[in-house]
């Protein structure tokens, strides 16, 4: 019975409050006219009666607070108040309002952006059952020259040794993924395959939801053609048909028989369509470290179990390791598979989360400033308030609801934010290039962006609520506002911070930019203009043999220079600026005779050299008479000769079992699969002609480059590409072209990273600059409104304009030049952690610097020039007639 | 003695417990009830406004009184508290806890 009265009264202080506040004043003012009574009564005058009332009373104002302070509810209502309050109070600063709003979006929606990454490559666990049980393997290699860990290459003896003997894992190995062509029926597909050894879906714990799995049978060399479909393939092309298992499709115009169909949300590490077994052997692709590895611990084991086991099953080959390199050692351990597969992001997300620090550090002194600002302007509300009997903490508490307020509105813009960042970030990121399916805003990124919102609200809000306490009542009261230096002096240190992260960033991305110009503009060592290139995908059973391969090669050149506007046509197997294959070559003679080395290989048409308009330094190009059956003949290149022949003439020399060196051309950038320590460089390479590649080869090579076919045009040809396409299709009616490029094309493939890295950090940089201009503007503006009546005073008193714009613009200026010197020295000692993502250029390049400080110089000067021609417009008279 | 604006657990139970007794015998509004107090004790105790208000209305939102708007002598409105069923029961309730507390502590200070 009393919890219903009490709620029922809960509920009618809570939504009857002006009843509520009508009754009591009621109550109130007759208590006050029965005293009255009562006095007159008592035989005082009217007057005497009506004081001695008041007087009892103590106060009506005061008695109905007392009531409300009690009263059911009123922490509730007082909170509810405070939030109606606060939010009249924002709507009715719009300027405020916006800018707080607009500056915690765009801030903390830029954390927002990056941690979706983090979130999506680093955070949420793999969907697979027991993602903790997956692993993959890594070697650490110490060494003279330092440690190195990275993912270990398998191959096909490596992988017996594991399989065999380590009981504590499941092992599997995969294969690359590439492009091929899935006949079915009369639908012709381009698809992605992945090759996989038999428990590869063991390792995963994936089921296939129709047929079976890989058997051991299927995966041993020469083994039957069996496919593992994945749902959406089956859905797409073969239209969910419940006989597909049994039913025979073409790949690489080869019949596979299909096994197993994979569950419907099924994810794997490759995101391929169809999945094949690898067969691994220790020759062909076994033969080099080709494969990677994925391994389950079995129940009952721990990894480090595993790890020693895999070390055993491996020190021989260890041993041979140690004595080719001379000292170094290596150790094999297991990291999970998560890790394996994102580390190489790692760094880049974890250095655009420490930007997006930065980019809220400066936003927060902005606020901070902002906040400050309206405090001061609000004093004498806050004297009012005070007097009326509030107390301190209520006045706080307002403040506080209001930052929450921003905070919460400021964090529900940000997610759009960074929903927009995400959208964008994903129009500029090649198909497929980040290992996950896809990032998105999930709970744990909106929590991280309402927490990060409320914190950094907390902490701009922590910087007024230390202003209340000190608030001196008369001054404040007379509407003046205290004008305090030392709020100056803060703010300046706040703008010397903002300045200094903003060099940082800025020198960060100064340095991405150069080297990506520095990639871009590498000497192309041929005429990249006026060049068409078409890929096919040769990964297909009848280009096995040579000679049909030699004719595909020599009939479609041939059309193609049939091609109206065309001058020339070639085929290879990898173009500049292209990843490219890489063999092991024997030097035969000159001072490395006997060496056994690696070098990239490419096979070229005759032409080829000449469609790319490559010079040619020494001997001579290939022509048709280098044949299948006449002498074995190599063009190399500068780098090459330089690397095995000290720059001596190469022509003449032999490599291998008896090929012949006959031609030397200048280098051509290209993605390295041998050392790569950039992402575009020279290296040492070797051109065989198309018609002397081993048969051998033919059938491992395409499985993992698709060839490219290049014309030169003398002008601009319409419907170029589809006249090549025609050429092909006249050589082999079913072979369609994967794609054209131009020259520039690849160029921009092989970057995708520094260009995405650039990017992103130049527009944190971007936008820290803004803040932070924005942030100097605000200060030398506040300053003019401060201190309007002085400078009147001072103009008055014969100073110019000229004189006081330096005066006041000099706190801004000071402050930013004292940002610039502390952002260089941080800089010095942060920016050494790009060494390794920057190339071309040193970290203490001083063109960088330049133009940082000449940017910081000429956007300081614009924020404080433009808020100090106000000065300009301020009447001495007016300000001293404001006395 | 006039109450504080925020007073003690104990002195906050005494009040109520005046308020329970003097409302008994009938319904009264505010300055009744703070007369009432004073005479009933012998004038030791003069309840404020500041100190009567909050504690009726806490009254009445607990259950122990009801108010309601009637005319006084001289016809002005005023608001008028009675006890309701609970409010009695607790009067009952407090009376025996006061006596027990008081015996309690006049024991102890006969003790020597």
């Amino acid at each position: 019975m009393r919890l219903y009265v009490k709620a029922r009264s809960f509920l009618r202080n809570l939504f009857l409050t002006e009843r509520v506040e009508q009754d009591l004043g009621l109550e109130v003012h007759s208590h006050l006219q029965l005293l009255i009574d009562e006095n007159l009564r008592a035989g005082m005058s009217r007057q005497e009666a009506q004081r001695a009332a008041r007087m009892e009373l103590g106060g009506a104002e005061q008695v109905k607070q007392q009531v409300r302070e009690r009263r059911l509810g009123e922490s509730l209502h007082s909170w509810i108040t405070d939030c109606r309050f606060g939010a009249r109070q924002l709507y009715k600063n719009p300027g405020f309002t916006l800018t707080v709003v607009l500056t915690l979006a765009l801030s903390v929606g830029a954390n927002t952006a990056i941690f979706s990454l983090v979130n999506a490559l680093l955070l949420k666990r793999l969907p697979y059952a027991h993602p903790e049980r997956i692993g993959t393997l890594y070697e650490h290699v110490t060494s003279s020259r330092g440690s190195f860990d990275f993912r270990t290459g398998v191959d096909g003896e490596k992988w017996e040794l594991l399989r065999d003997n380590t009981p504590a894992l499941i092992s599997a190995v995969s294969g690359s993924t590439s492009g091929v062509n899935l006949k079915a029926g009369s639908r012709v597909q381009y698809v992605r395959n992945n090759r996989v050894s038999a428990r590869y879906f063991d390792v995963l714990a994936v089921q296939p939801i129709r047929g079976r799995n890989f058997s051991e049978d299927e995966d041993r060399p020469n083994g039957p053609k069996v496919a593992i479909l994945t749902y959406g393939l089956w859905q797409n092309v073969f239209n969910a048909d419940p006989g597909i298992v049994g039913q025979t499709i073409l790949l690489r115009s080869e019949p596979y028989l299909v096994v197993g169909v994979l569950p419907q949300n099924a994810i794997t590490p490759s995101n391929a369509d169809v999945f094949t077994p690898l067969q691994p052997s220790r020759s062909g692709e076994g033969s080099g470290s080709n494969f990677t590895a994925v391994t389950r611990l079995r129940d009952g084991m721990t990894w480090q179990e595993a790890d020693a086991q895999i070390n055993r099953a491996w020190s021989s080959l260890g041993q041979e390791f140690e004595k080719n390199s001379s000292g170094a050692k290596v150790t094999y351990y297991s990291v999970p598979l998560q890790k394996g597969v994102t580390d190489w992001l790692r760094p880049q997300v974890l250095g655009l989360m420490l930007a997006a620090g930065f980019i809220l550090l400066i936003a927060c002194g902005n606020l901070a400033a902002l906040t400050l600002m309206r405090m001061l302007r609000r004093t004498s509300e806050v004297a009012t308030r005070l007097a009326l009997g509030a107390s301190s903490w209520q006045i706080q508490r307002q403040f506080w609801v209001e930052n929450l307020l921003l905070a919460l509105l400021g964090g529900a813009v940000a997610i759009g934010v960074g929903f927009l960042a995400l959208r964008g970030l994903f129009l500029l990121l090649p198909p497929r290039f980040l290992p996950v399916a896809s990032v998105s805003l999930d709970a744990r990124v909106m929590t991280f962006t309402m927490i990060v919102s409320v914190l950094t609200s907390v902490l701009f809000g922590m910087f007024p609520a230390l202003v209340v306490r000190r608030v001196d009542l008369r001054s404040s009261m007379d509407g003046r506002g205290a004008v305090r230096a030392g709020g100056i002096r803060t703010r300046q240190s706040l703008i010397v911070g903002e300045v200094a992260l903003t060099v940082v960033l800025l020198s960060g991305s100064g340095l991405l930019i150069r080297s990506l110009i520095h990639l871009e503009t590498l000497p192309p060592g041929f005429n990249p203009t006026g060049v068409m290139v078409a890929k096919a995908s040769l990964d297909d059973v009848r280009y096995h043999d040579p000679v049909a391969f030699r004719r595909l090669l020599d009939e479609s050149t041939a059309a193609m220079r049939q091609i109206p506007g065309v001058v020339n046509a070639a085929v290879g197997l990898s173009l500049p600026y292209e990843g490219t294959l890489n063999d092991g070559v024997r030097i035969r003679d000159g001072q490395e005779a006997g060496a056994q080395a690696g070098t990239d290989l490419i096979y070229v048409t005759p032409g080829y050299f000449e469609v790319l308009q490559m010079p040619l330094l020494a001997g001579r190009f290939f022509t048709d008479a280098d044949g299948p059956d006449t002498q074995h003949v190599a063009v190399v290149n500068q780098s090459f000769a330089r690397k095995f022949y000290s720059g001596t003439n190469p022509v003449g020399r032999y490599i291998n079992k008896d090929t012949m060196i006959v031609g030397e051309v200048a280098d051509v950038p290209l993605s390295s699969s041998l050392f790569p320590i950039a992402p575009l460089m020279v290296e040492q390479t070797m051109y065989i002609p198309s018609a002397q590649v081993p048969g051998t080869y033919l059938g491992l090579i395409h499985v993992w480059f698709q060839p490219d076919w290049v014309v030169r045009t003398a002008g601009p040809v319409a419907g170029l590409t589809a006249e090549m396409q025609s050429a092909l299709a006249k050589a082999d009616p079913n072979l369609p072209a994967s794609g054209f490029y131009r020259m520039k094309d690849l160029l921009t493939r092989t970057l995708a990273t520094q260009r995405i890295e650039v990017a992103l950090l130049g527009a944190m940089a971007a936008l820290a600059l803004l803040l932070s201009t924005v942030g100097i503007f605000a200060l030398v503006a506040n300053m003019v409104a401060q201190r309007t009546r002085e400078i009147g005073i001072r103009m008055a008193l014969g100073s110019t304009v000229g004189r006081v714009m330096l005066q006041i613009g000099r706190s801004g200026v000071s402050a930013s030049l004292a940002g610039v010197v502390l952002g260089l020295a941080l800089s010095a000692g942060a920016l050494r952690v790009m060494t390794s993502v920057i190339y071309g250029v040193g970290v203490y390049d001083v063109t960088t610097i330049f133009v940082v400080v000449l940017t910081i110089s000429a956007v300081t000067l614009l924020a404080t020039v433009l808020p100090a021609l106000r000065i300009a417009s301020i009447d001495p008279a007016r300000t001293l007639r404001e006395e | 003695m006039s109450l504080s604006p925020e007073p003690s657990a104990l002195l906050q139970g005494t009040l109520d417990l005046l308020i329970l007794k003097s409302l008994a015998s009938g319904e009264l509004h505010g300055l009744s009830i703070s007369r009432r107090i004073q005479q009933i004790t012998g004038g030791t105790f003069v309840v404020k406004p500041g100190s009567l208000f909050p504690a009726l209305h806490r009254m009445e939102e607990e259950g122990w009184t009801s108010s309601f708007w009637g005319g006084s002598e001289n016809n002005r409105r005023a608001k008028y508290y009675r006890l309701t069923k609970a409010g009695r029961k607790q009067l009952e309730a407090e009376s025996k806890r006061w006596s027990r507390i008081s015996w309690a502590i006049a024991q102890a200070l006969e003790v020597s």
